[in-house]
């Protein structure tokens, strides 16, 4: 009743109608916002003061824009946590008055160092970014392992999930894995309308897939649900789906945006784009120019390669694109998954002995080629 | 440091907002923070942690969050809840395979006690590419009506690439936020 009555006034965009209670809701409500605003200043003062007394040491925070500087505060502040951390695991569990504060102040600790990588991030290297994050999981993780160990009702509950865990490893999570597909597939028939509307090659075996875009239909493409086929797109889209392909090869002109590929297996890719976004590959080439760091998540087994298509007038579509040089990018490959100094053993640079050559697709009107 | 000063810089703090920019992987975040700061968006990787951006807008200094949004750091977004006044959440409107992986993220988002406060700016970005759903569609998909009635919020339509309607999505936004939190000025 309270609820419906505050959001009367309270929606900004419904208005509201005029009503005798109206009133009442909006002295309720003035009530609330001026208790909410004096806890937010309070908070604010507290952190304006909190910066201010630390300001006579942080004239230096202004250059501070080192790598160096900043690695060794980070160190300092990690090795204190982890200091704490391990304290904390000295202390009798019994005395569990003092255990929350601990813990309260060691995850501040944390947060605070969070935010020190935040405000130090523009200039940072991005493995130092990485690393950091990284290390700040770590410490996190540490300090859930040390609540759940010391404090026992989050020992409980960790017993609760333990069967759960058990039953992922039965054989039923194939059914499970199926209802998820089944959903998927499911799932564009409620906005059918739309989805026969957009443009893209689907549900498609062993054929050859030829599409020349022409300036004035630049929009999306999607390649979704292809076995044993090869694709060739020549000209511009501002941006590219690709979803569940096997043993495919597409060979694509450039793309203006970003490129999404997900779940494909066995595949070759050459494709160029301003930004390319890989999920769920598996054994997979890809022959790249990309202005932006290209990025693996959940992939293993591929391997990349530099830009190899040519067709007649590929240059100039590449220039509109901005895509008209090597940036050497097709090598700069983040694994989401692998966020380490070593080599992520996701990906790797593909030998130049196994490489295709250049390929070419201009001729694509008239036949249609043997896979 | 003396007093004035300290009263100073509680001014200075009063007039800032947080803004978190969160959303799916590719939906344009990191694009639209350059863009609405006049700066080059021809080159920009998928964000691996986040960005900072202070922000000078009308009276205000706007402190934006420019968090990553590939699933493996989706789990980071929560470290960044803490003292929201604005949220924003952006979508690719022409991806329309993950509108359902969009919904259930934002709803994930919205049970979140510490954003409760939040106003919500829903962008639905990308409307420059040919076939994207529009913004009443989105909101259709996303189910907005539905959402707890307390919550402020507005659902606009931008192309980060033109740069249309994103002043119109924030105006609203800092408006809404001002109107909550200096009402009192
Ligand atoms: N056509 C078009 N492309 C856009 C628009 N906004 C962003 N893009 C493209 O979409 C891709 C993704 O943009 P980003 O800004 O990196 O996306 P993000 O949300 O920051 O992604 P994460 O950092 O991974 O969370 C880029 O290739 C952009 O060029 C838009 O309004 N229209
Ligand atoms: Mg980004």
């Amino acid at each position: 009743m309270e609820d419906e009555e505050e959001s009367l006034s309270s929606n900004p965009i419904n208005g509201g109608t005029q009503s005798e209670s109206l009133d009442r809701a909006r002295q309720k409500k003035h009530v609330a916002m001026l208790e909410r605003l004096a806890s937010r200043h309070q908070t604010r003062l507290e952190n304006s003061l909190k910066s201010a007394e630390t300001d006579s040491s942080s004239s230096s925070t202004l250059g501070f824009e080192s790598t160096s500087s900043f690695l060794s505060r980070f160190a300092d502040s990690r090795r204190s946590i982890e200091a704490q951390i391990a304290q904390c695991r000295l202390t009798n569990p019994s005395e569990s008055t003092q255990l929350k504060p601990q813990l309260d102040s060691i995850s501040a600790s944390i947060s605070d160092l969070e935010k020190l990588v935040a405000e130090n991030s523009y200039f940072l290297p991005s493995y130092e970014v990485r690393s950091s994050l990284k290390a700040i999981s770590d410490l996190k993780q540490g300090l859930e392992s040390l609540s759940s160990d010391l404090v026992p009702k989050k020992k409980f509950s960790f017993k609760n999930k333990a069967p759960k865990k058990e039953r992922e490893k039965d054989p039923s999570i194939e059914t499970n894995r199926e209802k998820e597909k089944e959903a998927e597939i499911g799932k564009p028939e409620k906005m059918s309308f739309r989805v026969l509307e957009s443009p893209g090659f689907r549900d498609k075996k062993g054929e050859v897939l030829v599409r020349r875009f022409s300036g004035s239909e630049i929009g999306e493409f999607t390649i979704s649900d292809l076995d044993s086929c090869e694709v060739r797109l020549m000209g511009c889209v501002r941006a590219l789906f690709v979803h569940r392909l096997r043993n495919c090869r597409i060979y694509g002109g450039p793309v203006m945006g970003s490129i999404l590929i997900e779940q494909v297996e066995g595949c070759v890719f050459v494709m160029a784009s301003h930004q390319i976004r890989i999920h769920h590959a598996k054994a997979t080439d890809f022959y790249l120019r990309v202005r932006s760091r290209p990025i693996i998540e959940d992939s293993s087994g591929v391997r990349f390669a530099p830009y190899c298509l040519s067709y007649e007038g590929i240059h100039g579509d590449l220039q509109e694109a901005s895509v008209g040089e090597e940036t050497g990018n097709w090598a700069n490959v983040d694994d989401f998954r692998w966020l380490r100094a070593v080599q992520s053993p996701n990906w790797s640079i593909l030998p130049e002995s196994e490489r295709i050559g250049l390929i070419n697709i201009s001729n694509s009107d008239n036949e249609a080629e043997e896979i | 440091m003396g007093l004035l000063s300290i009263i100073r810089k509680i001014k200075k703090k009063e007039k800032e907002m947080r803004i978190l920019m969160v959303g799916l992987d590719n939906s344009g975040k990191t694009t639209i923070v350059l863009k609405i700061n006049g700066e080059d968006t021809s080159v920009i990787s998928p964000t691996l942690g986040f960005n900072i951006k202070t922000i000078t807008y009308h009276k205000y200094t706007l402190n934006i969050w420019d968090v990553g949004g590939q699933k493996t750091i989706r789990s980071y977004w929560r470290n960044y809840f803490e003292q929201t006044d604005g949220l924003v959440w952006v979508v690719d409107s022409s991806d329309l395979r993950r509108l359902d992986d969009c919904k259930m993220e934002l709803d994930n988002l919205l049970k979140e006690e510490r954003l409760s406060g939040a106003s919500l700016l829903v962008l639905a970005n990308k409307q420059d590419i040919k076939g994207a759903l529009t913004p009443k569609e989105i909101a259709k998909v996303l189910n907005l009506e539905a959402m707890d009635s307390t919550r402020h919020w507005r659902i606009v339509g931008c192309s980060a690439y033109t740069g249309d309607g994103l002043l119109e999505g924030f105006d609203w936004l800092v408006q809404d936020i001002a109107s909550r939190i200096y009402v009192l000025d």
